[in-house]
């Protein structure tokens, strides 16, 4: 027998198979490469250029899903350390310097966490249950505008969409809770679904006012509505409807006083008390993410979206001077920009180093030469950080979005903190008594007060 | 729905019939054999649209290892059993083999929030059958530890009382003034839980110095800080909306369920140990006896609102205490190995949740020949049956949290 | 409750907002440790007096009473490098024995603590000297022990304990958990092998079965 026989003959079936397969590959493989390279490159990008639209869906798509990770990530870690602060304790200081990465490795143990299916189960609804909740929540971000020009995709029904796909969020933890064959998760999805419900309409009537008052449904022309000074801001024209968009979303994202779904101290975890896994690691992150969607529909819809509380332009031009327009083009330096690399950092630091120097007379050399540069880079970069915020609408809307946003999630984990949590009859009450007929109180108002402003 | 299997089959996950829809019953919380009583065949029986819910002793909300198996109607209750007994170890047979100064610490894991109370009443029975006088000093000692737990067991309560409702946070500003108190106590006993710091004819340990400095460093700021503590929930809308009107107790409901301690305070009747019998040095003392309740008896809120009362008091104790601390010893002579002649002594104290007793007959040896503990908690866990029948899901555990429960001295 | 609906909740919140900003009370341990109080008698320790002197007074009577032997009196050998015992360990035997039977009211039987016959321990101190006195070679002092004394006698495996400073349940366990080592006398040799005389009957009852079957020269093979 001979040696390549012997070898065959050790192989496997699969290896079998694989071993011609991968031959063909290693003749196939460049001639494919070359043929790509010549002929279906040129057709793939010409084919790519003439359907912009979907190049931009699916790169804001990817983007949108790639940036839901680390949102959630930074608001379980937040929500760690904000509520230990508030009840007079560190939270997580382990991993990461002050346990910054600490809900990252929270999310690898989750995924190394055995993922179990009770006896039971549903096991096919059980599977696709979380998928269906954190794909529900992660779509929804998909029309928040995070800046002038930074949208997902603009649609003329924006505010509906948000609110069809993030109630459709419902079905999944329904399914959930009938699926995981535990009575504790179906009281939850039941709750869930309930609670849902009810707070659909309130939240829908409170924006209705916010459609009228901008004319449209575009979320992305209602943030555009909003320029110029905080007064601007819809809150100031709606702050009944801000009040019950407030409550509503938190109703609807399942947060404290409004968790009953997951009331720990009832009915264990509610719809994921089953849930191990990377199955839990779904809800939880669509949780999370729901977190950070409800906070940007607040600043989107009633705080000014990504614009400034304060008009720049409007106090420069009262001051007397004309807006600054700074286009931050470096190329347009040429090779002057290399001789300005090289240079101005040397330049600076010994400048800025000199009265460290001269201040004392025991400080050394070196000393005064560090302090130098880290001023130096703190003023470098402070400056071109300023030429970026004023020449880019966009970094400094997508600033003062994230800004406005988080403060809200602060918000929210604050509350989190500090209330106990409403009972469900009261919760339905609270909503059917109180919510629905503010809301349309609201809407009433704010129809009637348009009519009147625009016979005026 | 009940299993016809009889005793001794156990539903195994093994079992090939498990997946038959009639068999899903097996995964009830229904007992592996036949019913026992009447009551039992009555509950275990379920009507259309009800459903059995097994609340413990794995439950995240349940107070210890108690398991109450609720039948629900979609979330209200309809009917509640409660099982004891997973914390059982026998503490009165346990008494009953050791001599007389073990018995001190064989009853200390009763009530391991207050346990120096547990200690407290056997401590006093023996003193009755030796027949001794325990030193002035010894007595005012016991006040002052003894309010001093008071405190950090109500403080602990009104955190418990806020978890069960959802609230996270006052929990740990519970357990942060009941860590100051109890590194204090840790200063004069030698230990943070169980004590093991009353004797027979006194107490372990003077006061020392450190206790004394950590005391005073606590009680400056103790009543502004209680205060604090108090004020984030007891105004919060959610909270007095959720407290009102759950688990509503009338005096003389409360009376004929044996109730006692600041539930059957808050109820209305003006009951406590300490001035109703009074022992150790409380007559010389001047406190009030906080009530609560109205002509329809006293809610969960009113039981709440009470122990900030009494932790008030508990602070006025502490100060006379510290005032009128007179010197002497700290321990009565005795022997060594204690023999008290044939008798009986009963004694109580007031403790955080109740009254306290322990009824002792001795035989003339150095071990008691019977020791009975009466508890507060299992007298007053009774009233979960009265208290959270008809109520919501979202209730029953801060129905049960609100009397305050510790299964250590309940399963004994 | 107040009249305006609301402020119980925004009061709440702004207490919770003034302790995010106060001083926490977590104690970060190992980096911080807790303010113990000096009389605190949780801490498993020997402790010093004022004079930097051991209170313990090695009287035993821990070690005597403890019924599972965790406690165990040892310290540092001179040279600093094991940790040897300081009182005999036999007598640890007979303490607990005693205090076993005191507790039960019944001896306890411990055959690694029963009487054993003296020997004669210069090979084995030896065997301990090439190996340094190094509990770390345990298993090659045990087979060289064995291989000298023909099995492991417990006075060799007391001295072993007391010489090299290793526990003298560390070194039973070792010894125990390998087949080869033995704690009897090997069988003795000159006995006959197994089954001789079973087979001797064996035979008998063959030949009398192949008569009443009718086997007459021999079976079938």
């Amino acid at each position: 027998m001979t040696t390549p026989n012997r070898a065959w003959g050790n192989l496997t079936l699969l290896g079998k198979v694989m071993v011609p397969l991968l031959l063909l590959l290693l003749v196939v493989g460049p001639i494919l490469t070359i043929l790509l390279a010549t002929v279906v490159g040129p057709w793939l990008v010409g084919v790519l250029s003439s359907n912009l639209g979907i190049v931009r869906f699916v790169v804001a798509i990817a983007g949108i899903l790639l940036f839901s990770i680390p949102a959630a990530f930074i608001i379980i870690y937040m929500e760690l350390k904000v509520i230990a602060f508030m009840n007079l304790r560190i939270g997580p200081d382990r991993v990461g310097p002050g346990g910054a990465l600490h809900s990252l490795v929270a999310g690898l143990k989750v995924l190394t966490k055995e993922d179990f299916t009770p006896t039971g189960a549903d096991s096919l609804v059980f599977t696709w249950a979380p998928v269906i909740v954190f794909l529900a929540t992660v779509m929804t971000l998909l029309v928040i505008p995070f800046g002038p020009g930074l949208v997902g995709q603009e649609l003329n029904i924006g505010i509906l969409y948000v609110f069809a796909v993030g109630g459709m969020s419902v079905v999944g933890l329904l399914l959930a809770g009938w699926s995981s064959f535990n009575k504790y998760s179906l009281l939850g999805g039941l709750r869930a679904a309930a609670q849902m419900v009810s707070y659909e309409i309130p939240l829908a009537l409170s924006v209705v006012g916010v459609v009228l008052l901008a004319g449209t449904m575009n979320v992305y022309e209602i943030a555009e509505a909003q320029q110029g000074w905080f007064t601007d801001w819809f809150v100031f024209q709606q702050p009944l409807g801000a009040l019950i968009l407030f409550i509503a979303v938190t109703a609807e994202a399942n947060r404290t006083p409004f968790d009953m779904a997951e009331a720990d101290s009832e009915i264990v975890a509610g719809f994921a008390t089953e849930y191990s896994g990377m199955r839990f690691g779904f809800l939880f992150f669509a949780e999370y993410v729901n977190v950070f969607i409800i906070s940007a529909l607040l600043t989107t819809l009633f705080f000014g979206a990504w614009n400034a509380p304060v008009d720049i332009n409007s106090v420069l031009a009262l001051a007397g001077l004309s807006p600054i327009t700074v286009a931050l083009d470096p190329g347009s330096l040429g090779i002057g920009l290399v001789i300005l690399l090289a240079t101005v950092p040397l330049v600076l630091t010994l400048v800025f180093a000199t009265p460290f120097y001269l201040a004392r007379s025991s400080r050394p050399a070196w000393q005064a030469l560090l302090l130098g540069f880290v001023v130096f880079n703190l003023v470098g970069f402070g400056a071109l950080g300023l030429l970026a915020y004023i020449s880019w609408p966009w970094l400094a809307g997508l600033i003062w979005f994230f800004l406005k946003s988080f403060l809200f999630v602060y918000v929210f984990v604050w509350m989190r903190g500090t209330f106990p949590r409403a009972r469900i009859d009261q919760l339905m009450g609270f909503a059917w008594k109180w919510l629905l007929p503010a809301a349309l109180l609201n809407l009433f108002v704010t129809a009637a007060a348009i009519i009147v402003v625009k016979s005026l | 729905m009940t299993t016809t299997d009889g005793p001794g089959q156990h539903p195994s996950a093994d079992d090939p019939r498990i997946m038959l829809d009639d068999q899903i019953g097996q995964f009830e919380a229904v007992p592996p054999y036949p019913p026992r009583t009447e009551r039992e065949a009555e509950f275990y029986s379920l009507r259309d649209g009800e459903m059995f819910v097994n609340m413990g002793p794995q439950h995240p909300s349940t107070h210890g290892v108690l398991r109450i198996v609720l039948k629900i109607s979609g979330e209200q209750v309809v009917d509640l059993d409660p099982v004891l007994g997973y914390l059982h170890r026998g503490v009165e047979k346990l008494c009953e083999n050791s001599d007389y100064h073990h018995v001190i610490s064989q009853v200390d894991p009763l009530e391991y929030v207050s346990s120096l109370f547990m200690e407290w009443a056997p401590v006093m029975a023996f003193e009755k059958l030796l027949d001794v006088e325990v030193p002035r000093r010894a007595e005012y000692i016991r006040v002052l530890t003894g309010e001093l737990l008071r405190v950090s067991s109500h403080a602990l309560y009104q955190g418990w009382m806020a978890l069960d409702l959802g609230g996270l946070t006052p929990i740990l500003y519970g357990f942060i003034e009941r860590d100051e108190i109890v590194e204090m106590l840790a200063a004069i006993t030698g230990q943070r839980m169980l004590f093991n710091y009353f004797r027979i004819g006194g107490v372990n340990g003077d006061l020392n110095h450190e206790f004394m400095s950590r005391l005073g460093d606590w009680m400056s700021r103790a009543t502004s800080q209680v205060e604090a503590n108090i004020g984030l929930l007891n105004e919060n809308e959610i909270f007095v909306r959720r407290m009102r009107d759950m688990g509503r107790l009338d005096g003389e409901t409360a009376v004929r369920m044996g109730t006692s301690g600041p539930n059957l305070r808050a109820a209305g009747v003006p009951f406590d140990v300490r001035r109703a019998h009074p022992y150790s040095v409380y007559p010389e003392l001047e406190f009030e006896i906080p009530t609560r309740g109205h002509v329809g008896g006293g809610d969960s809120l009113d039981r709440y609102l009470l122990r900030q009362d009494e932790v008030r008091q508990s602070l006025r104790i502490i100060d006379q205490c510290l005032h009128n601390m007179p010197d002497g010893p700290i321990m009565a002579r005795l022997p060594r190995l204690l023999r008290p002649r044939p008798g009986r002594a009963w004694a109580a104290v007031e403790a955080p949740r109740g009254l306290y007793g322990t009824y002792v007959i001795s035989d003339g040896t150095d071990q008691p020949f019977r020791m009975k503990i009466h508890d507060p908690s299992f007298v007053n866990l009774q009233l979960v049956g009265l208290l959270m029948r008809n109520s919501l899901l979202a209730d029953t555990m801060a129905c049960m949290a609100s009397l305050d429960p510790v299964m250590g001295g309940i399963d004994k | 409750m107040s009249f305006i609906p609301g402020i119980g909740l925004v009061r709440g919140m702004g207490l919770t907002l003034r302790r995010f900003f106060a001083p926490k009370a977590t104690i970060r341990w190992p980096e911080e440790k807790a303010d113990v109080a000096p009389k605190f008698r949780g801490r498993l320790q020997l402790l010093y007096d004022e004079y930097g002197t051991l209170k313990c007074e090695t009287c035993f009577q821990c070690a005597q009473a403890c019924p599972i032997e965790c406690i165990d009196m040892g310290g540092v050998d001179t040279k600093g490098r094991f940790h040897v015992h300081w009182g005999p360990s036999e007598t640890y035997g007979e303490r607990r024995e005693e205090s076993a039977l005191r507790r039960s009211g019944r001896p306890v039987a411990d055959p690694a603590f029963e009487r054993f016959e003296v020997i004669d321990l210069a090979a084995l101190d030896e065997i301990l000297e090439a190996h340094d006195h190094d509990p770390k070679g345990l298993l090659a002092i045990l087979e060289e022990t064995q291989a000298a004394y023909g099995y492991l006698q417990v006075a060799a495996l007391k001295h072993i304990s007391r010489m090299t400073g290793a526990w003298y349940a560390t070194i039973y366990g070792t010894a125990s958990s390998y087949r080869h080592l033995r704690f009897e006398p090997p069988a003795v040799e000159t006995a006959a092998p197994a089954g001789e005389g079973q087979r001797v009957e064996e035979a008998g009852y063959r030949a009398a079965l192949d008569a009443a079957l009718g086997y007459g020269g021999g079976r079938p093979s």
